[in-house]
């Protein structure tokens, strides 16, 4: 039977990172900057995909990641106008929400210009803030692995009546299988490093003439150095977390995604990841577990449902699970600070936009998946089958069957959405979810549960 | 004194419910639909199995609930899901079982099982009652009949007509749409069938096809799901004689082994027939098993409870 109510699970079990309010007080400031940067003399940018931040900050832009403030708005409950405003305009609940909803925000920051009332539903807050958004002076599109994501720049470009300049940013989809590739290896990998680092020098001048100004390198490379840095951090701080009990969760560092993502790169954003860092390994040294009672220890592949980030957090804490890793964490945002060389950047960047979770093929998305399972002790897969994001969910199938194969570890699937929240049905997921760790338990008492446990070497696959 | 325990399974259209005996026998077992999880009909159901294994709700020695209604079943030990309870009433009632596919009124099932009747995979319906006893009594409802009577007329139908929807209520319209073009109503309710089978085939896909196959749920006891399924799969399906009571039937054999593993022997207490061990829930080795996870603290080990059983 499926249900649209979501019942509030019992006493909150979970033990959140203080350091997320740190977090979110940066972020809110951040976009409260964007609203007013027009005043302040900005030129604007929106943009999507892959983390170009540090290269507008050294063109001394502000700019607008749109599946940011889409995840901003859901996150917050406050999606609905957006993507109302976006279904007047013709999309339907199919596109992916992130792209529906920041589409919306730009029908509203069209219409406000001279209409700030021509809402959808009279929720006048609700729409005035999805209308905050300055409208652009162009916008560059870095989207990988994603045919929805890269066509959503040049959607925004018609809405805005096609005046605006447009820099659009190509990316090969990373096979992965021929006879030399695996994980940052090969000729495939190189090649496409190259093609996508030659893209990025073309936009440096696109971004001259779009500013009037020469490009400032070294302001790169000083927000680069800030933005590897923190990324150490975040590395140092997500290794700690294989700890038993682990003393934060994915939901944890679901919360730092934003700072990683789109910040500027400064010492305000190294010392973010610092105190993120320093908080876990306290919890390390004092057996502070992230939530209460750790019985299992799960994965859960698919971005972020972000209006159920706080709902989805207690559920899985309430049976005791310790959700660890995902594809979304693990395996994004400057997740290998080792290529980014801080006096020549632009290549470890090419290579970080590259390795974007849905431009892997399923040898490479395997081999990560299974990884992380067996580094983290992982007892079982949670897929997010994300409704709007085909690109994560193509091959949900290959991976759950993989870690069933190679691992002996157990998956299941529920529908959700990244910010719609009308795709979530909490029966669904409350029933798989018990059912499986119920599954485990059995298997746990026949002392067979898992082939490989942590630490288990995996091979690039075959 | 021969234990009795009590197996509920809350589902979303009946309730049933079965007593088993210490070997794991079947005493007495009854099925009541209801409305959709309905306190009252769950009430009636234990009321009738319980009476007619010739005892007292208060002889039970246990129970255990599973269902969508799981959490509402009183005096209940524990919970499971209908995963586990499914394959472990199917494994029971039919050994060697390897895949179970329950289709009950608005849930569908794929289940593997290993070799000891243990979950090995499962995959169940989304988003809507596509495939399930619910998509039936649409059919029944459309063309007006009984529901009883839409197993047989859909074996005298022969016409494929390619009923393609996947949601129930565009699947009525669909039926209607075939009905004012005059279509027979048997080649309508094969249609329709063959359709079903082919969305249970897809669910059957995700956790692989393995054999022997056994049907169980409400939908089992029409012969044309059964053979249309058994045509989708290439393969004979097996049906239990109680096919809906095995959900039931698995929480009465895990509240079984739950009490049997959990009651020690009689102690020499005056007037006692079991007791209850105190034990340290930190202490390694302990096994969770038949606990609800509400109990904390640490308690001295050593200690007991006598208690009488009634």
């Amino acid at each position: 039977m499926t249900t649209t109510t979501t019942t509030t699970p019992a006493r909150d079990q979970t033990n959140r990172l203080t350091m997320t309010r740190t977090g979110s007080k940066m972020i809110a400031d951040y976009w409260e900057d964007l609203f007013v940067a027009r005043e302040n003399g900005k030129k604007i940018v929106w943009y999507n995909g892959g983390a170009l931040n540090p290269m507008f900050q050294a063109a001394g832009l502000a700019w607008c990641h749109g599946e940011a403030f889409a995840a901003r708005l859901a996150a917050q409950q406050l999606e609905g106008p957006a993507q109302l405003a976006g279904a007047e305009y013709g999309y339907n609940s199919e596109l992916c929400s992130y792209s529906r909803t920041h589409l919306g925000c730009a029908v509203l920051t069209v219409q406000g210009s001279d209409d700030p009332q021509t809402g959808v539903v009279g929720l006048h807050d609700r729409v005035d803030l999805a209308s905050k958004l300055p409208s652009p002076d162009f916008f560059v599109n870095n989207y990988a692995g994603c045919s929805t994501g890269q066509q959503w720049d040049e959607v925004s470009f018609r809405i805005f009546g096609k005046d605006l300049p447009i820099f659009n940013i190509s990316h090969p989809f990373l096979w992965g299988n021929k006879p030399d590739a695996g994980y940052l290896r090969g000729e495939e990998w190189d090649s496409a490093s190259q093609y996508v680092r030659g893209q990025l020098v073309e936009l440096i001048d696109f971004m001259e003439t779009q500013t009037g100004e020469p490009f400032d390198y070294d302001k790169l490379n000083e927000s680069m150095t800030y933005i590897k840095r923190a990324a150490e951090l975040r590395q140092e701080g997500l290794e700690l977390c294989k700890a038993k009990p682990a003393p934060a969760t994915f939901w944890d560092w679901i919360a730092c995604i934003a700072p990683i993502n789109f910040l500027p790169g400064d010492q305000a954003l190294v010392d973010y990841f610092q105190g993120v860092k320093d908080e876990i390994q306290h919890r390390v040294d004092n057996g502070i577990s992230g939530i209460e009672n750790e019985k299992y220890r799960l994965y859960f592949d698919g971005i972020m449902n972000w209006n159920k980030l706080g709902f989805l957090s207690r559920r899985f804490a309430e049976h005791g699970a310790a959700v660890l890793a995902g594809r979304y964490i693990q395996n994004a945002f400057w997740q290998e600070p080792q290529l980014i060389d801080t006096s020549d950047p632009l290549l470890g960047m090419a290579q970080h936009y590259l390795l974007c979770p849905t431009n892997h093929g399923s040898k490479t998305l395997d081999y990560l998946t299974l990884k992380d399972t067996a580094d983290y002790d992982i007892d079982g897969l949670v897929f997010h089958a994300t409704r709007t994001c085909r690109a994560f969910t193509g091959p949900q199938r290959l991976l759950a069957k993989s870690a069933r194969d190679n691992l002996g570890v157990p998956s299941i699937f529920f529908e959700g959405d990244v910010a719609d929240a009308s795709f979530y049905k909490d029966e669904i997921l409350e029933s798989r979810l018990v059912a499986m760790l119920e599954a485990i338990d059995v298997a746990r008492e026949r002392g067979d549960h898992k082939v490989a446990g942590s630490g288990a070497e995996v091979a690039w696959p075959s | 004194m021969t234990r009795r325990v009590l197996g509920v399974d809350l589902g979303s259209t009946t309730a049933k419910a079965v007593v088993v005996d210490e070997a794991g026998a079947i005493l007495a077992s009854s099925t009541v639909a209801m409305g959709a999880v309905s306190r009252a009909g769950m009430h009636r159901c234990i009321d009738e199995a319980v009476g007619r294994a010739g005892i007292e709700v208060g002889d039970v020695s246990g129970t255990i609930s599973t269902g969508y209604g799981r959490k509402l079943v009183p005096g209940i030990q524990r919970s499971y899901t209908e995963i586990t309870c499914h394959a472990r009433g199917v494994a029971a009632m039919v050994p060697g079982v390897r895949l179970i596919v329950d289709i009950g009124g608005q849930d569908s099932k794929a289940i593997t099982v290993d070799k000891d009747g243990l979950v090995v995979d499962f995959a169940m319906n989304d988003r809507c009652a596509s495939g399930t006893g619910r998509f039936y009594e649409v059919l029944a409802r459309a063309i007006e009949i009984e529901l009883p009577e839409l197993g047989p007329l859909a074996m005298r139908g022969s016409q494929d007509l390619e009923v393609s929807s996947m949601c129930a209520t565009f699947a009525e319209t669909e039926i209607v749409s075939l009905m004012a073009q005059d279509m027979r109503v048997e080649d309508i309710a094969s249609s329709v069938h063959r359709a079903i089978a082919g969305r249970t085939l897809a669910l059957v896909a995700q956790v692989g096809r393995r054999t022997p196959v056994v049907m169980t749920g409400g939908v089992a006891r029409n012969p044309a799901a059964v053979h249309f399924l058994s045509r989708a799969l290439d393969h004979e399906v097996l049906v239990p004689e109680q096919p809906q009571i095995s959900g039931a039937y698995g929480a009465a054999l895990l509240a079984m082994e739950s009490f049997l593993r959990t009651s020690p022997p009689v102690p020499d207490v005056p007037g006692a027939d079991f007791i209850f061990p105190r034990v340290d829930h930190t202490a390694a080795g302990h096994s969770c098993a038949g606990c609800d996870g509400h109990l904390r603290g640490k308690v001295e080990l050593g200690a007991a409870i006598p208690l009488r059983s009634s």
